[in-house]
């Protein structure tokens, strides 16, 4: 995969997405609706509970609430299309081209998040940073991006991986439902780790999930700074390795596994 | 590409795929739930045949056949279940990038154009996928535009395309990169009887002009008997004929009917000994060629020269009614040999 290649994938599937037009106002109101809701409940809640809990302020939770939503966003990759292409066998004309899948599907997945960030993340994240206080240091800004590309990688081989599964069943919807579920109860996406009892949070660190929303958040808004920072960085690092191992493994058994629909 | 012997090698290729039974009705959906039946399908069952540089093959077969299977392994699609395949040297099922570059595939069932993209940017994808240089570019574009007349879809979206010219350019697309090897699964499926001719003269014409190896299945004839010399027959996962399609015909020249009008309705059945009287009806006659010592045209000349014969034609057996024999078993093919 060369490089103009990756690059034709992503500005395709980019450019797809401007063809969506109706779709997007509804997207760019539903973030906003959303980011609403999540600042106005915390506000709420750390009003009730005076104002600092689990290391946040009411101003840190604000603030963590409008960045996570907008990484969400901005991580947007349309994880129907891989089993879609599965069910209906054109799936075919992917394997006939000289070029690996999972960067295809990477750069898809790329373009597609390309205009989310572009057209949904920054302005979210412009009216946001009017309407409420968001603070984000500058000084964590190299270590926060190298974050984000780790999470972004770890979210699509995610993706890829529950995707993969159409090898295998026809219908994935019900393990689609599962990732969605585990998504939003623990990827930070909605509350951050901190708020979990002491006695369940060992047990996540099993898990890749905090590693997509909730570590990128943390450090950009600086609620997990120096060397904590650096440790998260290097787990998210870790998990990439072990998913890439896990996607590898699960294309090769799936290649035997494929049967194309419809001739 | 240093010269080989075989551009396509197949050694008792199979490929099994395990369907899941579920049983009548909401019950019997309810019980696979639990205790899920399976069944192996032999789609492809120890199939061989090797093809040389520039030859164009014929593969057909009912459907399921496994014809579409055989090629979905030579394109590096599908992993078979055993056996060996070579594509220009490349084994595709390990090296699925490296005989992707070797080959074009079109799939009549499905496009490989961008759904949403303008024509020419689908070829300028190609382009950079399949890495052609921009000057060869041009000129293979300028070839297949001219030949497949595409100049005026360049600027469509491809989903306004009709399937015809759809087709076309599907074509099109599987040949940006010059292969030696192309495969066919039905191009001409659902098209009229023009746009199947245009295709079908572009094809000879690659294949004798650039040498292309071509392998084509359909479940039209005609496409079969204008293009392809050699024939391969396939049912129920297992290779019944391979050979010269004109040696199929031959096989069937017993079939060959002749219709005879004569001036006045000769007396009696028996005309010559060497032919059978199928039907009548009024002048005409309808006769079969049985086993003489002289062949047809003896036998031809004789009737003409004994009764008075207004109009003669004689009617080759079509490779459909043929292949359909083949396949209502009402006619048993000798042996088949496997190829090495």
């Amino acid at each position: 995969m060369t490089a103009a290649m990756f690059l034709k994938f992503a500005s395709v599937s980019f450019q797809r997405q401007i063809a969506y037009r109706f779709d997007y106002f509804v997207a760019v109101l539903n973030g906003f609706l959303y980011v609403f809701i999540f600042t106005s409940v915390w506000r709420v809640v750390f009003t009730k509970a005076g104002g600092e809990h689990g290391g946040f302020t009411t101003e840190s939770i604000v603030t963590y609430a409008v960045i996570a939503m907008v990484i969400r966003i901005s991580f947007s990759m349309d994880d129907t299309a891989l089993p879609g292409k599965v069910r209906d066998g054109s799936v075919a004309v992917d394997l006939i081209r000289p070029m690996p899948f999972h960067a295809m599907n990477l750069a898809e997945a790329m373009g597609y998040s390309a205009f989310h960030f572009i057209a949904r993340g920054i302005p979210i994240l412009a009216v946001s940073a009017l309407l409420f206080p968001v603070r984000i240091p500058a000084d964590h800004l190299p270590l926060a991006l190298v974050s984000l590309a780790l999470a972004y990688l770890i979210l699509f081989m995610l993706n890829f991986a529950v995707g993969l599964l159409a090898f295998w069943y026809i219908e994935i919807f019900p393990f689609m439902l599962l990732k969605y579920g585990l998504l939003n109860l623990l990827s930070g996406g909605i509350v951050p780790m901190d708020f979990f009892p002491a006695a369940v949070r060992p047990f996540l660190a099993f898990l890749p999930f905090q590693h997509i929303f909730y570590t990128p958040a943390s450090i950009i808004i600086g609620h997990a700074n120096g060397a904590l920072a650096i440790e998260m960085v290097a787990e998210q690092a870790a998990w990439v390795a072990v998913m890439g191992a896990v996607c590898a493994l699960a294309w090769r058994a799936g290649q035997n596994k494929l049967v194309i629909q419809g001739g | 590409m240093g010269t080989i012997e075989y551009a396509i090698e197949a050694h008792h290729l199979k490929k099994q795929f395990t369907v899941s039974e579920s049983g009548k009705g909401l019950w019997g959906s309810v019980k696979a739930l639990f205790s899920a039946k399976t069944r192996i399908v032999d789609a492809v069952n120890g199939v061989s045949f090797a093809i040389r540089p520039g030859e164009f093959v014929g593969y057909v077969g009912e459907n399921g056949a496994g014809k579409s299977t055989t090629i979905k392994m030579l394109t590096g699609i599908l992993v078979p279940s055993s056996g060996t395949a070579r594509v220009n040297g490349v084994v595709p099922y390990e090296d699925r990038k490296k005989n992707g570059m070797n080959i074009g595939v079109v799939f009549g069932q499905r496009t490989q154009l961008w759904w949403d993209l303008p024509v020419r940017e689908t070829y300028e994808m190609l382009r950079v996928i399949y890495r052609v240089p921009k000057n060869g570019f041009d000129e293979t574009m300028k070839k297949l535009s001219a030949a497949l007349d595409l100049g005026p879809l360049m600027e469509m979206p491809v989903r306004k395309l009709s399937l015809g010219q759809r087709m076309r350019c599907d074509i099109a697309a599987s040949l940006v990169h010059r292969p030696g090897v192309l495969f066919l699964d039905e191009p001409t499926i659902g098209l009229d009887v023009l746009a199947k001719e245009n295709i079908r003269t572009f094809l000879k014409d690659l294949n004798k002009t650039d040498g292309t190896t071509i392998i084509l299945t359909t479940h039209d004839m005609n496409d079969i008997e204008q293009l392809c010399r050699r024939l391969i027959i396939l049912d129920k996962g297992i290779v019944i004929y391979d050979g010269a399609t004109e040696d199929l015909k031959q096989r069937f020249v017993h079939d060959k009917l002749i219709e005879v009008e004569f001036h006045e309705p000769p007396d009696g059945l028996a005309l010559v000994p060497e032919l059978l009287v199928v039907r009548e009806s009024g002048t005409k006659k309808w006769l079969k060629f049985q086993n003489g010592n002289s062949g047809i045209a003896a036998a031809i000349g004789k009737l003409a020269s004994m009764y008075p014969v207004k109009d003669l034609s004689v009617r080759e057996p079509s490779v459909e009614s043929i292949i359909r024999a083949i396949y209502e078993k009402t006619v048993l093919l000798p042996e088949h040999k496997d190829a090495p």
